[in-house]
């Protein structure tokens, strides 16, 4: 974390500064919006004060009706600007907070980018910018109550100034206290979100392990779990209701204990006619926006406090990113296109030298949560070679690919290409120079084609060529749409082995140099694997380094690795690991037990 | 206006029988409440009359304003604990409710379960219950007290003057009306903002899980351009949903604000004709202002209760949804130990009559205590013959037997406790291991647990955990590698006592090292019980006894295994020479 972490105001400063001329006139405009109930309150008191004779402007009790009907269809204008400002203002907020966190995690290792799920991330996109949006614009509505409450009580005050302190001292003050008991609400909210939470993790667990649960014939047990946690969140919601039912009613009753304060204090007054009843009913009208602005500033409060969780949450989100990453003021292009020279879009252009050699050395790797990883892995990998890692299941093999290509962050050791230093692999291991196919590639649910081109522009012949090397030409007829076809959420519509050689394609359409590839086999037949070695072989690269445990894969090889408990146990060619490894002999001696050989 | 209190009343009705007493008590509190609100203005112009009348003493004055105290502070009173009361009452309904449709639900047969995902079934379990249980606090808290509170507001009125009575009764019933058009005028913009806000989470949740096929791909661009499209794209909608919004806001001022200029031009009307008290003046324009929170609370009660109905009619539909697997009413024990397994012309397909066949007369048996090997390509319905088996569906035509006894005939929880199954599917759920292996049996002891984690090698990796069997498991298992999750897996079946044991692909996952070390433990697990062996593998079905190939739903051979590998024409002896050594292309 960074020794300099930015207080939730200065970055709240930050983002303000970020549309100043936009951010002064909201405020002008809603401090409009919130001083013209003034208005009203005025009206009122004149048109009683009319009725009796008393009041201080000529106006009759009609032409005020009127005036009242005039100060609303103003407001209203009032408002639909603030509106206009308001929505677009807090856009901007919005989207900057997450153009800049996208931005920063596209930078990162990316099988570390973030430090949590996907799931958990979308969160701090989704509720804790909202939450920065909302305490933004809840300044403005903060500026313009404290202005009306000003206003209100200098009006009362000349009105009235015994009622107006002994009325309103205290409601402010019993407001004040309710809002730091409501801080004991956050605490039975929070449980109660948990009991919820809880609730719907069940059945959602339940639903999806139905044949697991049926199988075990466990279903009365997994009710009875069920209704225990629905009783759990019963008890948790009812605290919670009961009280914050208390706090509400404070609030909407202390207008009406407010009025009854103001006719026990006013009733002497009233009898000797210096309170009329024009400032009886001013009175009242005002308490309740007065009131109204105490409980607003205690939630105003909570939500600073909220926001400053959610600012500390988005910066866990940006792991080792400075203070200002969050909040720098990045351009949006809101109304352009996209800037081309942002992110160029284009076949990858090969200008250095080819590839020759990749050599690692004292690799070293640990993921802090469960302490396993890989260390001191070295090995050579010449231009024309296919190497293939291999070794059991939690060997570290993933890891190993992952950390060469800066997909993890690097903790020890040095890799080198072409016999130079590679200082940054995050940025350097990218097409053309290599390009990668995860064991479970993501796809994204967009089109067919769009998800092998991601961003480049369409070029026939390269994707037929990549299709073919990916052994998907067969499939692509098949479908509904061919390449447009929509392949669903993470590709649900392809079948296992179809989503894992659209991304192979994906791969293939770039021309890297070297090709990365973690265990194919899962989701492919032998013929189909065969023959996409076949094709990998006749296009165009320079390397292939690939994690598998098949035999066709072993064979092809020039340069096996064979991993045990994050080592290299033994590496070389076949024959060689064969005659030094006992891993590798158990690895390779299963693949050939079949039902004959007995 | 279609609010379905009928249907809401049928499905709670069961459940709101025992909570009568507090019911009766929550309808006594509500009209207590909102007497007592109508109460106080009347208190306010009594005492506003009394001030401007000369010679009524201080004291009396005094005393209204104390009046006018208590009655605010009883109303309080009354509001909390008939939220309270109300509350209690709804939870207790609702969780009932709740935990008998999840029972219902999870009964259901497999078909049914196919085509929910698990997040559908919360929404169904949760979120269509919860939508109940918002209509029955809105119903009756918000909706019946504010009409209670509004006709009473009426009838005040016109006990003061009949035309004022009828000029306010007309104001509500257009307010109510004008409100309800505004709000249905805009709602379509909500609808779009928030399929739009959808969309683009849905984008970000997405890259934010594939972050390493983007960066390896060189692909950042790509994700930070369609960001910036769809960021351009959602102003519109946002400015278009948030004006919406303001409208319903400014329609509430304008109508409210007409309302009172209209009330207060009557008034003075009253005033210059001398037949009205300027009490009842404050206490006319005291009721108008009441009648706002009520009026504009109304406008969104009715679409929440409009929005119920949905809810009700799914949950309806949900009971009413049967499970097509049949029991009977005497169902037939199976017999103890290994158990034969006999297929009789057994066809199925999927869905309707006329849908492809998965299944094709098949017919074979197998004799207690025999391993079967099963083989054949993807699709060649291999695992929907064991789905048959642990009647997950039940058979088109044909019968299965086991033990002698058709499987329609045994009780389901009798015919899943004698099969035990470990699929390629892995279902692990968000609990702690020994949850994860026993499935909340608790009379499973420890000991048996660490008995076959050990077994299967899973040792090591149980002493890694930091809280042994207590520790937490993520949903889907996430956190464990595919294999592991594949052992636990295993695990579970070699905690029961099988007659017949079915591993259908169970261990695709496990490399050959791992596969070679809990040999071993399966021997153990099938000695003594029928096995059926479903693999895309040779090597895996070596313990076989007896060979199935399917192939495209039919029977394409069968027999001991011995004999077909001997037999030169059989399909069994070609795959074996070939060397098609892994996986049965």
């Amino acid at each position: 974390m960074n020794a300099k972490e930015m207080s939730t105001l200065q970055s709240m400063w930050r983002l303000i500064r970020y549309r100043p001329i936009l951010y002064t006139a909201n405020a002008i405009l809603w401090a409009g919006v919130h001083l013209f109930p003034l208005i009203p309150g005025l009206l009122i008191q004149q048109f009683f004060d009319s009725l009796t004779g008393q009041a201080s402007w000529s106006l009759n009790a009609s032409s005020l009706a009127v005036l009242l009907m005039v100060t609303a269809v103003a407001r209203i204008m009032n408002i639909y600007g603030g509106a206009l400002t308001d929505t677009i203002h807090r856009f901007h907020m919005g989207a900057l907070l997450r153009w800049n966190m996208l931005q920063w995690i596209l930078r990162q290792p990316a099988a570390a980018a973030i430090p949590c799920s996907p799931g958990e991330a979308v969160t701090q996109f989704r509720d804790d910018s909202s939450q920065a949006e909302d305490a933004i614009s809840w300044t403005l509505d903060f500026i313009g109550k404290v202005l009306f409450a000003a206003a209100a009580i200098f009006i009362l005050l000349r009105v009235n100034v015994q009622i107006t302190c002994f009325v309103f001292l205290p409601i402010v003050l019993v407001i004040s206290v309710t809002q730091i008991a409501s801080k004991r609400l956050q605490s039975y909210r929070a449980t109660s979100r948990d009991a919820t939470g809880k609730v719907t993790g069940m059945v959602g667990e339940m639903f999806g392990s139905v044949q697991a649960i049926q199988l075990a014939g466990a279903e009365e047990r997994f009710i009875h779990r069920l209704r225990t946690l629905n009783n759990q969140r019963k008890q948790a919601a009812l605290k919670d209701r009961l009280f914050s039912s208390l706090l509400d009613s404070v609030f909407s009753n202390i207008v009406n204990v407010g009025t009854g304060l103001i006719l026990l204090l006013g009733a002497a007054s009233m009898q000797r006619s210096e309170l009329t009843v024009g400032d009886f009913a001013l009175f009242v009208y005002y308490l309740a926006f007065v009131t109204d602005f105490t409980s607003f500033f205690g939630r105003f409060l909570s939500t600073l406090q909220q926001t400053s969780v959610s600012f500390k949450r988005m910066h866990t989100l940006l792991q080792g990113a400075g203070a200002d990453q969050l909040v720098e003021h990045n351009p949006l292009y809101l109304r352009n296109e996209f800037p081309e020279h942002l992110y160029p879009q284009h076949f990858p252009e090969n200008t250095e030298a080819p590839f020759s050699s990749l050599s690692v050395r004292g690799l070293g790797y640990r993921y802090s949560d469960t302490n396993r990883g890989i260390a001191n892995i070295s090995f050579e990998l010449q231009r024309g070679s296919f190497t293939v890692v291999t070794g059991r299941i939690g060997s570290g093999k993933t890891t190993l690919l992952r950390s060469v290509l800066g997909l993890l962050p690097m903790q020890a050791g040095e890799i080198h290409w072409n016999g130079s230093l590679v200082k940054d692999p995050v940025s350097f291991f990218v097409p053309p120079r290599s390009a990668y196919t995860s064991q479970v590639p993501n796809l994204f649910s967009e089109s067919l084609l769009t998800n092998i081109l991601l961003g480049l522009p369409e070029d026939r012949e390269r994707q037929e060529n990549a299709i073919h090397t990916a052994v998907l030409d067969q499939d692509i007829p098949m479908l509904e749409h061919g390449l447009d076809t929509m392949i669903g959420q993470k590709g649900v519509k392809l079948s296992g082995g179809q989503a894992q050689r659209t991304a192979a394609a994906r791969m293939f359409i770039r021309e890297p140099e070297l090709l990365v590839f973690d265990d194919l086999s899962s989701a492919l037949d032998v013929t189909t694997e065969k023959l996409l070695w076949e094709r990998v072989e006749q296009t165009p690269h320079a390397a292939c380094l690939i994690v598998s445990h098949r035999k066709a894969a072993l064979q092809r090889a020039d340069h096996i690795i064979v991993m045990k408990d994050g080592y290299i146990e033994a590496q070389g060619t076949l024959a060689d690991v064969l005659s030094q490894s006992k891993e590798m002999q158990l690895l390779w001696e299963d693949e050939h037990t079949s039902a004959c050989s007995e | 206006m279609n609010i379905p209190i009928r249907q809401y009343w049928r499905l709670l009705r069961t459940y709101l029988k025992h909570e009568q007493g507090k019911l009766v008590l929550l309808m006594i509190l509500l009209i207590a409440g909102i007497v007592l609100q109508l109460w106080n203005p009347q208190i306010v112009r009594h005492f506003i009359d009394s001030a401007l009348q000369p010679g009524i003493s201080l004291n009396d004055l005094m005393g209204s304003a104390l009046l006018f105290i208590a009655v605010a502070l009883l109303n309080q009173l009354a509001s909390v604990s008939s939220g309270y009361i109300g509350e209690q009452v709804g939870w207790t309904a609702t969780n009932e409710l709740r935990g008998d449709l999840a029972k219902h639900c999870i009964h259901l047969d497999q078909a049914f379960h196919k085509e929910k995902t698990s997040g559908e079934m919360i929404q169904r379990i949760d979120g269509d219950v919860n939508e109940l249980s918002h209509f029955f606090s809105n119903f009756v808290f918000m909706l019946v007290a504010n009409l209670l509170l509004i006709t009473g507001i009426l009838v005040l009125m016109y006990r003061e003057d009949w035309l004022l009575g009828a000029g306010m009764t007309v104001f509500v019933v257009i307010t109510i009306f004008v409100l309800q058009h505004i709000r249905k005028a805009f709602a379509p913009f909500w609808v779009k903002s928030s399929e739009a806000y959808a969309a683009f989470f849905g984008f970000v949740g997405e890259h934010l899980a594939g972050t390493e096929d983007t960066r390896a791909n060189g692909a950042s661009g790509f994700v930070m351009r369609r960001f910036h499209g769809l960021l351009r794209k959602m102003l519109p909608i946002t400015l278009k949903a948030s004006f919406g919004g303001y409208s319903m806001w400014v329609s509430t001022i304008f109508v409210f604000s007409l309302g009172r200029s209209l009330a207060l031009l009557y008034c003075a009307y009253l005033w210059s004709t001398a037949s009205i008290s300027l009490g009842t003046i404050y206490l006319i324009f005291t009721y108008t202002e009441l009648l706002n929170h009520p009026l504009e609370q109304i406008r969104t009660q009715i679409q929440d209760l409009q929005r119920a109905d949905a809810s009700i009619v799914r949950v309806s539909q949900l009971f009413a949804t049967e499970s097509s697997l049949k029991e009977k009413e005497k169902p037939l024990l199976l017999p103890e130990g290994a158990l034969s397994v006999a297929f009789s012309n057994v066809s199925f397909s999927y869905g309707s009559e006329d849908a492809e066949q998965v299944l094709r007369q098949i017919d074979f048996r197998l004799q207690p205590g025999r391993v079967l090997g099963l083989l054949g390509r993807t699709g060649s319905g291999k695992s929907t013959l064991a789905r048959l088996l642990v009647r997950f569906y039940d058979t088109g035509a044909g019968a299965i037997n086991l033990g002698g006894t058709d499987i329609r005939d045994a009780s389901l929880a009798q015919l899943r406790s004698r099969i035990a199954m470990v699929s390629q599917n892995i279902q692990l759920f968000q609990a702690s291991v020994r949850d994860n292996l026993t499935l909340y049996n608790p009379s499973i002891p420890d000991e048996r647990l660490y008995e076959v984690l050990s077994e299967l090698g899973l040792d090591n990796w149980l002493h890694s955990l930091s809280d042994g069997l207590d520790t937490q498991l993520a949903s889907g298992g996430s956190g464990l590698s595919a294999g592991e999750a594949q052992l636990l897996a295993f695990a579970r079946a070699f905690l029961s006592d099988p007659g017949l044991i079915i591993l259908d692909e169970a261990s695709s996952r496990l490399d050959p090292a791992t596969e070679t070390h809990i040999e071993r433990a399966i021997d153990k697990l099938l000695a003594g019980r029928t096995a059926i062996i479903i693999a895309h593998r040779l090597a895996t079905i070596k313990r076989a006894d007896d060979i199935l190939i399917l192939e495209a739903g039919e029977t394409l051979e069968f027999g001991p295994r011995a004999a077909l590998a001997a037999d030169i024409h059989s399909r069994l002896y070609e795959l074996l020479q070939t060397g098609a050594e892994e996986v049965l292309a």
